[in-house]
């Protein structure tokens, strides 16, 4: 194994990881990338195997705490409102992510401006749509042109079929004259560069063995190594390193051995998400920055923003498509989304419609409301819900707030002794009101969509899918880490290009918007070549 | 008790709390949890579960020490009703007993090949085959249709 000094270092190969190494080859400088976890195959994921579900809730849980397998870390969230949720393989969370792929809004990005609250972003919408393009391109995005609720763009390929329950919940929308939109989704419809479409086989978020939902490993990563990418599988970085002039010169890292290995780089990228980010730069102390690398502003896992989410699940006297289908969403409504002072909350959320679960997850989590009746009523509670259940989602924007963080934890710490993360988080009063509202406004659609009865959860736990704002981008070396094109304002060749730089959250699904803004990181590098240390 | 066997190690015990948790269907197309075999399953995968397991473990110990005290014979003795009775009354003193047995009851049930059969879900993997799925009804695309808003060159 080479351990030669690499022009440009990048640490994770997730969503971001992957699109920015794609990208950034064409620099001209050597690339390698090192991932604490495997290359996952295709046919090793659940919905080979009868046992499906089980594996789903177990080996591929989202959750790293239940799964722990050995390129997960522990993160200490008992004391956080919401439990974070990622994996740890190349490809990241797009493995088992839903692939619903909504991009943020040109007003998501002016929240200052326009509501008073939070802070701006140093870019705009329109700094990001050509890399929103390209990226629709590259994993292969499925929607229907014209939504008026964004600027217009063209999704690569035809919208993915919204099903029983998606044509009913829609119709429940026309009722009440709301927004509502097939959505974008991550996963094609049609033969595309190689992939075979959708099958439905349903279970997208414990991986998609069609392999044609969207995850990096088989859409960026291949084309980045034809093109010269180098890849270091199981590989856990310990500590960014820094040079006598407080550059960052490299790497320590643990190889799948558990031995300490060391790696000099001229330019170091994080892209390790909003908790494994933070994680490392606090773990990369040293005389120069005794608070944690790039940590002059204090601001390193600081205002850590997740998206609390709701959930009510209709009942319908007819059968729906029960768990066959892409499970994410199926449609999308914005009608909630811009602020309006008179709900008594700022900013708005998303309504995402789902499907439904397999039988083993409907008896365990039984719609909305917990597992079905143990018993003598367990067939009939199990029986009135089984593939007869539509749901909505309600996904609020989340503001960012000093308080909600992420911070090592002075005991834990992973297979390799690095401290492990801890959260600390707390679902607003804002966030809570936006909750109340978007729960009422989504039975009000479930109803008129025809259901015979409704279950709602009103606050779902394991919900930590998006890790943002932890490291977020400015202008104002005192008001944030990096800079608008996420350069750390602290380290003039570490870079940051995950969800940590985001400045708001929106109140949709963000990894368009973090692979956009790693293509336009990568992009602005390749222009900025020439004075990238100034 | 130095001798005293799990309840876990007790392939009757399972069997019968199974069938209590999920009973047979009343139409008899599906069976008991416990009439389908599931006992030694869930007993395997509640041994390897260091969190939830010992808990499960000693309230199903609960539940047969106080049917013993019943019936010498213990659980499998007693009437359905009486073991229904008996297990309930440990729940206030062993409240993670339920929880941590479904977990485990209702997957194995919900992936056993006779009970898809019986609920007219296709007993094998979602790969390769997959499912087909209802399009997206025309008429609501023609109201999209409507309202979409054009590229600039349009």
């Amino acid at each position: 194994m080479s351990h030669e000094p690499v022009g440009v270092l990048i640490i994770g190969a997730g969503a971001s990881g992957g699109a920015f190494a794609w990208s950034i080859e064409d620099l001209g400088m050597s690339v390698l990338c090192l991932e604490q976890g495997p290359w996952v195959k295709q046919s090793d994921l659940p919905t080979n195997g009868m046992d499906w579900e089980a594996r789903g809730l177990g080996q591929y849980a989202p959750d790293p705490n239940v799964r722990q397998l050995p390129a997960d870390y522990p993160v200490n969230s008992s004391e956080s409102a919401i439990t974070p949720v990622m994996y740890n393989a190349v490809g990241g969370s797009t493995i088992l992510w839903a692939a619903h792929f909504p991009r943020l809004r040109p007003r998501d990005f002016t929240v200052r401006t326009d509501d008073g609250v939070a802070a701006d972003w140093p870019i705009r919408y329109e700094t990001l749509e050509p890399f929103f393009a390209r990226n629709d391109q590259m994993m292969g995005v499925s929607g229907l042109a014209g939504d008026p609720a964004y600027p217009y763009h063209e999704p690569p390929l035809p919208p993915l079929p919204l099903g029983r329950g998606g044509n009913r919940i829609a119709r429940g929308f026309e009722s009440l004259g709301w927004h509502w939109w097939p959505s974008d989704s991550a996963i094609i419809s049609r033969a595309y560069e190689g992939r075979e479409p959708c099958i439905n086989l349903g279970a997208c978020v414990s991986g998609c063995t069609q392999g044609a939902k969207a995850s990096t490993d088989i859409t960026y990563w291949p084309v980045a190594q034809r093109k010269g990418v180098q890849i270091r599988t199981g590989c856990r970085v310990q500590q960014i390193t820094l040079d006598e002039d407080g550059l960052a010169d490299g790497v320590l890292y643990f190889d799948e051995d558990g031995a300490l290995q060391e790696q000099k780089a001229e330019i170091v990228v994080v892209a390790c998400n909003g908790i494994g980010t933070p994680r490392l730069l606090l773990n990369s102390r040293s005389d120069r920055f005794p608070d944690g690398l790039a940590n002059s502003s204090g601001l390193v896992g600081k205002n850590l923003m997740f998206h609390p989410v709701g959930h009510v699940a209709g009942i319908f006297d007819e059968p729906l498509d029960g768990r066959a289908g892409p499970d994410g969403c199926a449609l999308w409504s914005h009608e909630f989304m811009p602020s309006d002072p008179s709900r008594g909350f700022v900013r708005g959320y998303q309504f995402q419609i789902g499907r439904s679960d397999g039988p083993a997850s409907t008896a365990l989590v039984g719609g909305a409301q917990g597992p079905v009746a143990w018993g003598k009523e367990h067939h009939a509670s199990f029986a009135r819900i089984f593939n007869h259940t539509a749901s909505i989602g309600i996904m609020a924007e989340d503001l960012p707030e000093e308080t909600n963080s992420v911070t090592l934890d002075p005991e834990l710490t992973d297979s390799n002794g690095i401290p492990a993360p801890k959260i600390t988080y707390t679902v607003s009063e804002n966030s809570r009101k936006m909750l109340a509202h978007g729960l009422e406004k989504a039975e009000q659609v479930i109803r008129a969509a025809g259901a015979s009865d409704v279950v709602v959860g009103p606050h779902v736990r394991v919900a930590g899918w998006h890790l943002l704002g932890t490291a977020r981008m400015g202008t104002d070396p005192q008001t944030s880490v990096v800079n608008e094109w996420g350069r750390a304002h602290d380290v003039k060749n570490l870079f940051v290009i995950d969800g940590s730089v985001f400045v708001t959250a929106g109140a949709v699904n963000p990894t368009s918007t973090i692979q956009a803004i790693a293509l336009y990181v990568a992009d602005s590098m390749k222009r900025n070549v020439e004075r990238l240390l100034d | 008790m130095a001798n005293e066997v799990s309840p876990l190690e007790e392939p009757a015990f399972m069997r019968a709390v199974l069938d209590l948790v999920i009973p047979p269907r009343a139409d008899g197309v599906l069976p008991g949890a416990g009439a389908l075999g599931l006992g030694g399953e869930v007993a395997e995968q509640l041994r390897a579960d260091t969190s939830d397991g010992p808990g499960v473990a000693a309230g199903l110990a609960a539940v047969q020490a106080s049917a013993r005290a019943r019936d010498a014979e213990g659980f499998t003795a007693l009437s359905a009703v009486a073991q229904l009775a008996v297990l309930q009354s440990q729940l206030p003193e062993h409240p993670a007993l339920i929880p941590g047995l479904i977990r485990y009851v209702y997957v194995a049930y919900y992936q056993h090949p006779t009970v898809l059969g019986g609920l007219e879900q296709p007993a094998r993997a979602p790969f390769p085959e997959g499912f087909d799925v209802e399009e997206t009804d025309p008429a609501l695309l023609a109201l999209l249709e409507s309202r979409r808003i054009r590229a600039p060159e349009d």
